[in-house]
C-alpha cells in the first residue's frame, strides 16, 4: 500500500529575475508503515521537498499524490515538525498544542483533554501550562511533536527536526519518535524526515533516499535492513556498513547505477 | 493592585493639586481653570491617539500582508512621513477654519494625528514582518489562517509594536502640542476653543512675555507627562514584554546592571519595546523595488495636484503660478538657495552637537555601571519632557542675556534642534550599545582590549548601524523642527514677527502668515527634494555600507 507518492517534482525558485533549480525530476513513494529519510548536502532542496509535501509549497512541475489525490494545501492528514520548532510564544506549550485542533473544529473540552494526553506521551506532563520562552531546547521539540501528533496524522513529516538540539537531547527524542511510530494502532503510519545526519539517517529509517548539491536530484536509495529495535543493534556491524554505503554516494555519487 | 491604586490616585492627586496651587497664585485669570485646560489636552492627545492606533493597525497589518496594499500604502505614507508634518499643515487648516470651532478642534486633531500615526504604522508593519518564517510555516501546516491566524498570531505579535508605537505617539504629541494649540494663521492666532496647556505655555510666553509663568506652566506639564507615563506605559511595557519572539529576536538584551532583573518597572529597559519600533522604519528605509518607487511617484503628484486644484477649484496657471511668485513673501523666493544654506547650517551644527553627545553619553553608558545608572534614567525622564515647549521658555531665558532678539532666536533654534534631535540619537545609540551581544563584549576581554582599543574596535563598531539610524531619524525631525523653530509668531497688531533667515521661516511666512499655498507648495517641494536627496546620497548608502556589521541574531 502505497501511502504517498512524488512524481516528477521540479522546483524553480525566481528571485531579481535568476531562476535557481531547486529540485529537478524528484520521483519516490514511501509505503503505509514505512519511515524514510531524505539526505542530503544542505541546500540539496531536501527541506523544499518536505514543504513541498506538506503543502507549504507548490511545485513548479509534477505532483505529489496522497491516498490517490494530488495535494493541493496543508491538510490535518499530513502534520510537520519544525527545525526551529514554529511555536507560538504568547501561548502556553498545552495551548500550542490545542490550536491546530481549535481549527479542526474539536469543542473546546475536547482540546484541553486530547492535548494533554499528547504531552503526555511526550513526557511533558507538568510543563503544560509553560511558555515557550521558559521551556529548554528539547522540551520545545516535544511541544511541536505533540502538537503533530494530536492532528492524528497519516504521515508525519519532520524537517531537521532533532539538528538544532543537543546531541543527548536529540537521542531521547529519536527514541521518543521511533517508539510513536511503532505502535501499530496509533498514528502515524508513515513518517518521511529530513537530515543531514547520515547516522541519524540510518539509525531511525527503513529507507535512505539520497539527493544530490543542487539542482535536487535523486542520486540514491538505501535499505536500511538492521532489525528494530535499533538501539539493541546500534553497534552492529551492518549498521555501519550501511552509513559507510549512505556516506559514499553522499560523497561519490552512485556507481551501482 | 493595591499598589497600583494608591500610585494612580497620589499621582492624579499631585497633578490637580499642583494645577489648583499654580491657578490660584497665577495673576492670569486664564491659568485659573487650569485643570480644565490640561483635562482638555490631555483629552485632545487621547482622541487623537486612539485614531492614530486604529489607523496605524488596520492600515499597517493591511500593508505587512497584502502586496497589492503595500505597494500603494507604504510609499504614499513614507512620502507624507518625510515632508515635514508643520510644513504641510497649512495646507489643509485654513479650509477647516471655516467650520467654526468644530473645525478649530478638528484641525488642530488633523495637526496631531501627523505627528502621531506614523509610529504605530511603522511599528506594526515591522512586528508582522518580524514573525518569524518559522512560525509562518507552522501555523500555515496547522491551517491557521484568517481571523485565527489574526487572533492567534498577528494580534499577539504585534502587540508589543502597537503599545512601543502608540508610547512614541504620545510622546510625539505632547512635543506638537504646543504647536497645534496655538497657530498662527493669516495674522491671526488660532487657539482651541476648549482651550489647552499649550496655548497657555505658549500665551505666557508669547503674549504675556512671562518666564517665571512659562517656566512653571512646563514644570506642571512635565509632571503631568510623567505622572501618566508612569501609570499608563510603564505597566502596559510591562505586560506587553511577555510573549515576543524572544527564542528567535531576543538579543541578550541584558538590562543595566542588575537594575532590570530585578522587577523595578521604573528602572527596567527590558521593556523598552522603542528600538523595535525603529527598526521599523529601518526596514523602510531599504530600497524599495522600482514599482514602489514609480506608484509613490505617481502619488506624490495625485496628492499636491489634488490639494493645489482643491485650493483654487482648478490646476494652477502660469499666470497664477507667476503671481504667486511676486506676491509676499514670494519677491524674495530668489534668495532661497541662501535660505536653504542658513537652514542646513542650523541643522548640520545643531547634528554635530547631538551625535558628539549621544555617542560619549552612549559609550559611557556601556562601559560604566555608574554612569549607565545616572544616564538610563534620563533616558527615561525624557521621554516625558515635551521639547517643544521648551523654545519659548529658552527663548525668554536667553533674550536678556545676549540682548538681541535675533541672536536669542538663532541660539533657541539651535538649542532646540539639538535637544530634539539627541533624544533620536540617544535612543538609538543606547539600545544599540545594551544590545552589544555578550560574546562579542567577552571575545574583547579574552583578547584584552582595553581603554581607547576597546571603544574604537569593539563598541563604536557595533554601534555604527544605530548611529546612521539614529542620523536619518535626527535629520527627519529636525527638519520638521527647524519649520517651528526659526520663527517665533507675533500677537501684537502692528509688530512684526520675529525670525532668523531660513527657510524654515520662509516657509511659515508663505504658508501661515500670507496663505501663499502656490509658493508653499513649490517650498514642500525643494525641502522635500533636499530629505529624499540626503536618503540617497547619504544615508541609503551608510546603511548598506554597516548593513554587513550587524550583529547576527
Amino acid at each position: 500500500m502505497l501511502a504517498l507518492e512524488v512524481r516528477n517534482i521540479g522546483k524553480v525558485f525566481v528571485e531579481d529575475h535568476k531562476e535557481t533549480v531547486a529540485l529537478d525530476d524528484v520521483n519516490f513513494t514511501i509505503a503505509e508503515d514505512e519511515f524514510v529519510c531524505l539526505v542530503g548536502p544542505s541546500g540539496c532542496g531536501k527541506s523544499t521537498m518536505l514543504r513541498i509535501i506538506a503543502g507549504l509549497e507548490t511545485a513548479t512541475s509534477g505532483e505529489v499524490l496522497f491516498e490517490d489525490k494530488p495535494i493541493k494545501g496543508p491538510t490535518p492528514k499530513v502534520a510537520m515538525v519544525f527545525q526551529l520548532f514554529g511555536l507560538l510564544p504568547w501561548k502556553t506549550a498545552l495551548e500550542n498544542v490545542e490550536v491546530p485542533l481549535e481549527v479542526l473544529g474539536v469543542p473546546k473540552a475536547k482540546r484541553a483533554e486530547t492535548a494533554m494526553e499528547y504531552l503526555k506521551m511526550v513526557h511533558l506532563d507538568g510543563f503544560e501550562d509553560t511558555y515557550p520562552h521558559d521551556l529548554s531546547g528539547g522540551m520545545k521539540q516535544r511541544v511541536g511533536i505533540a502538537r503533530a501528533l494530536a492532528l492524528k496524522p497519516e504521515i508525519l513529516l519532520m524537517d531537521e527536526p532533532f539538528s538544532s538540539l543537543d546531541e543527548l537531547t536529540a537521542k531521547t527524542l529519536r527514541d521518543l519518535v521511533l517508539s510513536i511510530w511503532r505502535k501499530r494502532d496509533e498514528p502515524p503510519n508513515s513518517v518521511v524526515m529530513v537530515s543531514h545526519n547520515v547516522e541519524e539517517a540510518v539509525y531511525v529509517a527503513d529507507r535512505v533516499i539520497v539527493m544530490s548539491p543542487r539542482p535536487g536530484r535523486i542520486i540514491g536509495e538505501v535499505k536500511i535492513d538492521v532489525p528494530r529495535p535499533r538501539y539493541e543493534h546500534r553497534r552492529d556491524e551492518r549498521y555501519f556498513q550501511l552509513v559507510d554505503e549512505v556516506m559514499e554516494i553522499l560523497q561519490n555519487g552512485n556507481h551501482k547505477q | 493592585m493595591r499598589g497600583y491604586v494608591l500610585k494612580a490616585v497620589g499621582g492624579f492627586a499631585l497633578v490637580v493639586a499642583l494645577a489648583v496651587l499654580i491657578g490660584n497664585v497665577s495673576p492670569y485669570p486664564e491659568v485659573k481653570s487650569l485643570p480644565f485646560h490640561a483635562l482638555s489636552t490631555v483629552t485632545r492627545i487621547f482622541v487623537t491617539l486612539v485614531i492614530s492606533v486604529l489607523w496605524g493597525v488596520s492600515f499597517g497589518i493591511l500593508a505587512a500582508t497584502n502586496r497589492t496594499a503595500s505597494i500603494i500604502i507604504t510609499p504614499i505614507v513614507d512620502l507624507l512621513q518625510s515632508i515635514p508634518i508643520l510644513g504641510y499643515f497649512p495646507l489643509v487648516i485654513g479650509f477647516l477654519f471655516s467650520w467654526g470651532a468644530f473645525g478649530i478642534e478638528l484641525s488642530i486633531i488633523l495637526l496631531l494625528f501627523t505627528s502621531m500615526a506614523w509610529a504605530v504604522f511603522f511599528g506594526v508593519i515591522g512586528a508582522v514582518k518580524a514573525i518569524p518564517t518559522n512560525v509562518i510555516d507552522a501555523s500555515n501546516s496547522f491551517r491557521i489562517r484568517g481571523w485565527r491566524y489574526t487572533r492567534h498570531v498577528v494580534i499577539p505579535a504585534i502587540t508589543p509594536a502597537i503599545i512601543a508605537g502608540a508610547n512614541l505617539a504620545w510622546s510625539d504629541g505632547w512635543f506638537f502640542m504646543i504647536a497645534a494649540e496655538y497657530i498662527q494663521y493669516k495674522s491671526s492666532v488660532v487657539v482651541p476653543p476648549s482651550g489647552g496647556v499649550g496655548m497657555l505655555l505658549a500665551k505666557a510666553a508669547y503674549e504675556w512675555k512671562d518666564m517665571n509663568m512659562a517656566v512653571i506652566l512646563l514644570v506642571f506639564i512635565t509632571t503631568l507627562v510623567i505622572v501618566v507615563n508612569s501609570l499608563t506605559w510603564h505597566k502596559l511595557m510591562e505586560r506587553a514584554n511577555m510573549g515576543t519572539f524572544k527564542p528567535i529576536i531576543h538579543i541578550g538584551l541584558s538590562g543595566v546592571g542588575k537594575l532590570g532583573s530585578q522587577g523595578q518597572s521604573w528602572l527596567d529597559f527590558r521593556n523598552i519595546q522603542a528600538p523595535k519600533a525603529f527598526s521599523a522604519i529601518w526596514q523602510r528605509i531599504e530600497k524599495y523595488s522600482r514599482q514602489e518607487r514609480i506608484t509613490a511617484g505617481v502619488a506624490a503628484l495625485v496628492i499636491i495636484l489634488y490639494i493645489v486644484s482643491g485650493e483654487f477649484h482648478r490646476l494652477p496657471t502660469m499666470q497664477m503660478i507667476q503671481e504667486a511668485f511676486s506676491a509676499p513673501p514670494g519677491e524674495r523666493a530668489a534668495t532661497m538657495p541662501l535660505l536653504v544654506v542658513l537652514t542646513m547650517g542650523r541643522l548640520t551644527t545643531a547634528y554635530l552637537i547631538s551625535l558628539v553627545i549621544a555617542i560619549g553619553l552612549g559609550v559611557l553608558a556601556a562601559e560604566n555601571k555608574l554612569a549607565a545608572s545616572i544616564i538610563y534614567p534620563i533616558y527615561d525622564v525624557g521621554q516625558g519632557v515635551p521639547i517643544l515647549a521648551l523654545f519659548p521658555v529658552i527663548y525668554l531665558g536667553i533674550t536678556p542675556l545676549v540682548g538681541s532678539e535675533r541672536i536669542a532666536l538663532e541660539i533657541t533654534c539651535i538649542m532646540m534642534l539639538v535637544l530634539d534631535m539627541i533624544w533620536y540619537m540617544f535612543i538609538n545609540i543606547t539600545s544599540a550599545v545594551k544590545n552589544i551581544p555578550t560574546d562579542i563584549k567577552e571575545v574583547a576581554n579574552l583578547f584584552g582590549f582595553k581603554g581607547i582599543k576597546r571603544i574604537t574596535h569593539i563598541i563604536v563598531p557595533s554601534i555604527l548601524p544605530a548611529i546612521v539610524t539614529g542620523s536619518i531619524l535626527s535629520w527627519g525631525t529636525g527638519w520638521n523642527t527647524i519649520i517651528f523653530s526659526e520663527y517665533l509668531p507675533s500677537t501684537e497688531p502692528g509688530v512684526p514677527a520675529i525670525s532668523v533667515p531660513g527657510i524654515g521661516s520662509f516657509l511659515d511666512e508663505a504658508g501661515y502668515v500670507y496663505g501663499n499655498t502656490i509658493l508653499l507648495v513649490f517650498i514642500l517641494v525643494v525641502i522635500s527634494v533636499i530629505v529624499l536627496g540626503m536618503e540617497i546620497l547619504i544615508w541609503r548608502r551608510l546603511l548598506r555600507k554597516f548593513e554587513k556589521f550587524k550583529v547576527e541574531v
